[in-house]
């Protein structure tokens, strides 16, 4: 074997693939890269949008503001509440969702079709939707509970329900979204495992824990993660339903910053505000991956 | 591949300047904005100028202006101008001073009602912008209600005054208590005295100047010393906790001013302070319950003042053409038009005017209303303050902070951002 030849094929590949990307790669850095620089640059600037400019350079000052915002540990603590319940309950759902799915044969096209519904409504839509349907006194909801004698519910005005009714409707929006990347999952399963487990006489549960699941391992991690940082990301449902109230039960980071950005037109202040998000995103994202990773 | 190339460059040629003249404008989905698309074929057919119109809601507005409005050349030609973003607008300088124009044209802004004149038309003697039309808030009642003898005679013996169109705050909440009731005996509400629009921010902020201007408050003294929490700061949340516990739907702590327009309009309220503008909506069969039940009047101590103005940005690529078109929409004749069809004006003559007075009798109250309005906090953090303001009233609203310790901190909030503007000092 010619290894000189070898290597300068691999070469060409080589340069064949690097040109194939570089543009991919251009616009990546354009539309990804450059704006976290940005961010991160304007977070050391007093940078507001009524003086919009590089010029007054304040240090680690729009960090501590940040820590010194009177409600910043309620908004962080009230994101954490709404990302692991809503991600949890869409994986619950979602899961026995496509489970039952994967082994249904007719019209699946049927039911993919109203699985999807809720995911294709633009989330402002999803948002003004709900807020009618929930509205107390007028709102189709508290009319149908009525109907079976449930005293009616403060959907959105009461602290407590407020938070469970915005988990609520963010899961009926999201939820299909872990259904079908969990069906996809399934659907690509070998058959083999299971008929021979069924040969040596094992149950439907046994299947499930001892051989589906741990195919579907990757499939989860990549689902629950995917979730976990759109979750972090929620705004619409949140800007729409509750401007973060009643008080603040609803009042998620995502707000905050925008808030800080588009009312207070603290461009540097929010800036650090989502560094250092991502940051704290990042590092979970992380440890997630690597805990997931390592169950066995 | 090249015949796609020809077609798509001669696209991108056929597209831009050659045709005839446009103008681009951002403007909110209001009633008021559809009087004025209805008529733009006029303005159109006269001048030759086109005119799109970019029509969203209030949510995205800010949001979507700022970038157009930092760029040195924007995508819109005008713009119309809310009266919080007045203070932050003209501070950051994206608005062209109309003077010059004014006088080269001979533009009379002399016309305009001189509250809103100084709240969207001139900062500082500079005028920026012409008072497009104003949502000055009011007290909207059920007249049928008011004038039945039956309730009348009630009232008059439960608390020995008459029943009549209120006048004073106390009248007025003896109305709301009096209006609040169980009609059909289930044990459930279901006629209310008032409907609280309490979502916090910008919602919560609004209605509740009502309650502070009713008790005779302020936001702040003459030489901007913030004066939320003052007495009758304190008895006005006082009132506002009570409605929504007593007098209001419950649910109210989240509604904003669309659901709570909705509960009046199926009949389930006695009244509502709300925007002027809402109130055609009310007489309209399609949306209401109570068609031609419904009256208008002042707040009790004037209720809040506020208004839009257009606007042409520095960032503006055809201000001559847009100064044309705001002549005309501004000008009598249409000014007079968009009142027949419905519009809010801002012109005392149309107030005035026998023609829309014979079409729409009411809107004498509604220049009486907008006379005796009163003013919100105009400065360059308007908006961030009505946020911060939001979340302690709605705090209080819900019965989570007490009145006092809710507007302590508004007040504080208000006062730090004072200082930020270089109103006051420390």
């Amino acid at each position: 074997m010619n290894t000189r030849a070898a290597s300068g094929l691999e070469r060409g590949d080589r340069r064949f693939g690097l040109m194939l990307t570089a543009p991919g790669l251009a616009v990546l850095f354009l539309v990804i890269i450059f704006p976290l620089l940005f961010a991160l640059i304007t977070s050391f600037f007093d940078y507001t949008l009524i003086n919009p400019n590089h010029d007054t350079f304040v240090g680690l000052d729009n960090y501590q503001e940040v820590l010194d915002e009177e409600y910043i540990l309620t908004s962080l603590w009230v994101t954490l509440k709404f990302v692991l319940a809503s991600v949890m309950i869409e994986f619950a759902i979602g899961f026995s969702v496509a489970l039952a799915l994967n082994s249904v044969t007719r019209f699946k096209n049927f039911y993919y079709l109203i699985l999807l519904a809720p995911l294709l409504i633009n989330p402002v839509v999803v948002g003004l939707l709900w807020r009618m349907i929930l509205h107390t006194e007028l709102g189709i909801a508290n009319y149908a509970i009525s109907l079976m004698n449930i005293d009616p519910v403060n959907w959105l005005g009461n602290a407590n329900a407020a938070f469970w009714t915005v988990v609520m409707v963010d899961i009926w929006h999201q939820f299909s979204f872990m259904a079908i990347l969990l069906l996809a999952g399934l659907a690509s399963l070998p058959r083999e495992p299971y008929e021979a487990a069924r040969v040596d006489g094992a149950s439907s549960f046994s299947c499930f824990i001892h051989i589906t699941l741990p195919l579907m391992r990757p499939v989860i991690i990549v689902a629950l993660l995917l979730r976990f940082v759109f979750a972090i990301k929620t705004f619409d449902i949140v800007f729409i339903m509750t401007k973060g109230g009643p008080g603040t039960a609803t009042d998620i980071i995502s707000y905050f910053i925008y808030r800080a950005a588009f009312f207070g037109l603290d461009i540097g202040r929010a800036s650090a505000m989502s560094i250092a998000l991502l940051l704290i995103v990042l590092a979970l994202t992380i440890y997630l991956y690597r805990y997931m990773t390592s169950l066995r | 591949m090249k015949r796609l190339l020809a077609v798509i460059i001669s696209i991108i040629f056929l597209s831009s300047p050659v045709k005839a003249e446009t103008i681009r404008l951002l403007m909110e989905t209001v009633p008021d904005t559809k009087y004025i698309q209805e008529l733009l074929p006029e303005f159109e057919k006269q001048t030759g100028i086109k005119v799109e119109m970019e029509v969203i809601s209030y949510n995205d507005m800010h949001a979507k202006l700022i970038p157009q409005l930092l760029s040195a050349k924007g995508s819109y030609d005008g713009i119309v101008v809310d009266f919080y973003w007045v203070g932050e607008f003209i501070k950051a300088g994206w608005l062209m001073p109309l003077d010059d124009l004014v006088q080269r044209d001979k533009f009379n802004t002399s016309v305009y009602v001189p509250k809103l004149t100084d709240l969207v038309g001139k900062v500082d003697g500079v005028q920026y912008m012409l008072p497009f039309y104003n949502y000055s808030m009011a007290v909207i009642y059920r007249k049928d209600l008011l004038e039945d003898p039956k309730e009348q005679a009630a009232f008059k013996a439960k608390y020995g005054i008459d029943l009549k169109v209120p006048t004073d705050w106390d009248e007025y909440w003896k109305q709301v208590e009096f209006f609040t009731r169980d009609t059909d005996n289930d044990g459930k509400k279901d006629l209310y005295g008032t409907v609280i629009q309490g979502q916090r921010g910008d919602c919560v902020s609004m209605q509740w100047a009502n309650f502070l201007y009713g008790m005779g408050g302020r936001f702040q003294d003459k030489d901007w010393n913030p004066t939320i929490n003052s007495d009758a700061g304190i008895k006005a949340m006082e009132a506002y906790r009570e409605a929504v516990v007593k007098f209001s739907p419950p649910g109210s702590e989240s509604f904003c001013f669309d659901e709570a327009a909705n509960v009046m309009a199926q009949g389930k309220a006695y009244s509502l302070q709300t925007f002027n503008i809402m109130f055609a909506g009310f007489d309209d069969p399609e949306s209401s319950k109570v068609v031609g039940k419904v009256g208008i009047t002042s707040n009790p101590g004037g209720g809040l003042n506020g208004g839009w103005g257009w606007a042409i940005p520095n960032s503006s690529q055809n201000k001559e053409a847009v100064w044309k078109f705001y002549q005309w929409v501004e000008s009598y004749e249409i000014a007079k038009k968009r009142a027949l069809l419905g519009g809010a004006p801002t012109q005392t003559r149309i107030f005035t005017d026998p023609d829309v007075i014979a079409k729409r009798p009411y809107y004498p109250i509604l220049g009486e209303i907008l006379a005796g309005s009163q003013d919100f906090p105009v400065f360059t953090y308007t908006t961030e303050l009505v946020e911060k303001m939001g979340l302690e009233f709605n705090l209080a609203a819900t019965g989570e902070k007490e009145p006092k310790a809710a507007l302590d901190a508004a007040n504080a909030a208000y006062r730090k951002l004072l200082i930020k503007d270089g109103k006051i000092s420390e």
